[in-house]
């Protein structure tokens, strides 16, 4: 399968490699639930509608016949594997797709201790981007509609999969959209960031998407939602919503990895990637750590050194 | 005896979280020790500054602080062995992030203070405390406080009747 890494330039990502990997995604599936090496396989069926997929937990060979891989397959499904979607899964080895980004995800959960590697069969994908959240689906995924996290992207070969579908490397002539933006904000003066995130975070409908979606926000009890004593104001206005934001990109540093479905999931276009990003970085630049496709034992918060930069205590 | 109190036109309202093993018994000892320092300081007791969640720093500007203050033990001296190293990491992380979404970081001071240390503590919170007042009052989190969101805005005439005639 991964007989010879490639080149592809962004312009034309050939359809056709996406079909190469569902082909084997496919292959791969049928076989480890005919030979019951696994109870059920977490991926992508078809959705609905042309250029749509939706994620799916497939239990028989004639479903898993029917997975795909598409530029739809954006979902990071790690999120089904961790508690906070309790009764998804049964007892049992489980196999579950997962693109270089979803990746990062799973070796997060399993390094805290979420979900256990031997519990696993990751079929990893190759992935040569996916369509961005408002991209035009009728055309093949292009520069001009691939996600602003796919531009980015250092992770299309996964690393420490059990079996990977393709064998793409790496893709070229993508703008780094995300790291411009990223550059223009931190170039404004404190009170320009702060009216951009004011406006941004006063959009917000709380509908907690970014929430739901996010593999790491598995807690059974948010403190976002506790009411003795509340923490954060749970009504839809900018102090509750700004309050909301900084918890959550507080809670996931050092954690996040990166799959920007916080920012998909989004109904009113919040940039959250970028405190992501943002948060990432700093990490990256204070604690040399950064979130990878092999389990860490300890993220950067929740570890030491004696001798760790304390210029900014008196 | 008592210094000459001066008339200032604005008194920040600065909040201190501390730890009860260092700061805590340090501003007690600047206290038993009858040095003066601003009163604008409000002193908030917590085990370790391992307990301190940003959630309270953003808590605190919130609700009105104009500056905040977060002290404890010297590293090493830990009353639980590391919890200061942990919120040294925490603390540079939140401070990252307000600084990313527009806050002045000078509102917002760290320190180690140890329990003989009293003098120390004098010192951080004048500091401060004339810092916070050369900036002023801190107007970002606290006008959040009183907005509202629309999901539109008021812009079309019968909208404006509409709004006009609730109130």
């Amino acid at each position: 399968m991964n007989a010879k890494a490639q080149k592809i330039h962004a312009a034309s990502i050939d359809p056709a490699y996406y079909q190469a990997v569902t082909e084997a995604i496919r292959l791969e599936a049928v076989k480890l639930l005919k030979d019951e090496t696994v109870v059920a396989v977490v991926g992508y069926l078809p959705g609905r509608r042309r250029g749509t997929a939706s994620p799916a937990l497939v239990t028989t060979a004639e479903q898993a016949a029917q997975l795909i891989f598409s530029p739809a397959c954006a979902n990071n499904l790690s999120v089904y594997l961790t508690k906070a979607k309790k009764g998804v899964l049964k007892k049992g080895r489980v196999a579950i797709v997962a693109k270089g980004c979803d990746m990062r995800a799973l070796a997060g959960l399993i390094g805290e201790s979420q979900i256990k590697r031997e519990d696993l069969h990751i079929i990893g994908v190759a992935c040569a981007g996916v369509y961005g959240f408002d991209a035009d689906r009728s055309q093949p995924v292009s520069a001009a509609n691939i996600a602003r996290k796919c531009r980015e992207c250092t992770v299309h070969l996964p690393e420490g999969a059990d079996v990977t579908a393709g064998s793409l490397t790496e893709l070229s002539g993508l703008t780094p959209v995300e790291a411009q933006e990223l550059a223009r904000i931190e170039a404004m003066t404190p009170t320009e960031r702060w009216a951009f995130w004011k406006a941004h975070f006063s959009r917000c409908i709380r509908c907690m998407a970014c929430r739901q979606v996010c593999p790491f926000c598995y807690c059974e009890q948010c403190l976002c939602d506790k009411n003795r004593p509340q923490a954060v104001e749970s009504s839809p206005r900018p102090a509750g919503n700004t309050a909301w934001h900084l918890v959550r990109a507080m809670h996931l540093a050092g954690r996040c990895g990166g799959c920007a479905e916080c920012e998909r999931v989004c109904p009113m276009d919040i940039p959250l990637n970028l405190l992501n990003r943002r948060m990432a970085k700093e990490l990256k630049e204070l604690y040399d750590y950064e979130a990878t496709m092999t389990p860490q034992e300890k993220g950067p918060l929740t570890q030491y050194k004696e001798d760790d930069d304390q210029s900014f205590i008196k | 005896m008592h210094a000459e109190t001066v008339q200032h036109d604005f008194e920040p309202k600065i909040v201190a979280f501390v730890c009860t093993w260092c700061t805590y018994a340090g501003a007690d000892l600047a206290g038993t020790s009858r040095m003066q320092y601003p009163a604008n300081v409000r002193v908030l007791k917590f085990p370790c500054t391992g307990r301190i969640d940003p959630v309270f720093i953003m808590r605190a500007f919130q609700k009105g602080a104009d500056g905040v203050l977060v002290s404890g033990c010297h590293p090493g001296d830990c009353h639980y062995m590391a919890g200061n190293f942990h919120a040294r990491r925490r603390f540079a992380a939140f401070r990252a992030l307000l600084g990313f979404v527009g806050v002045d970081l000078a509102r917002l001071q760290f320190s180690w203070v140890s329990a003989a240390e009293g003098g120390k503590w004098v010192e951080v919170v004048t500091d401060l405390t004339e810092k916070v007042r050369a900036m002023g009052p801190m107007p970002e989190f606290k006008e959040l406080e009183h907005e509202e969101q629309w999901s539109g805005a008021v812009n079309t005439p019968e909208l404006k009747e509409a709004y006009d005639s609730i109130n």
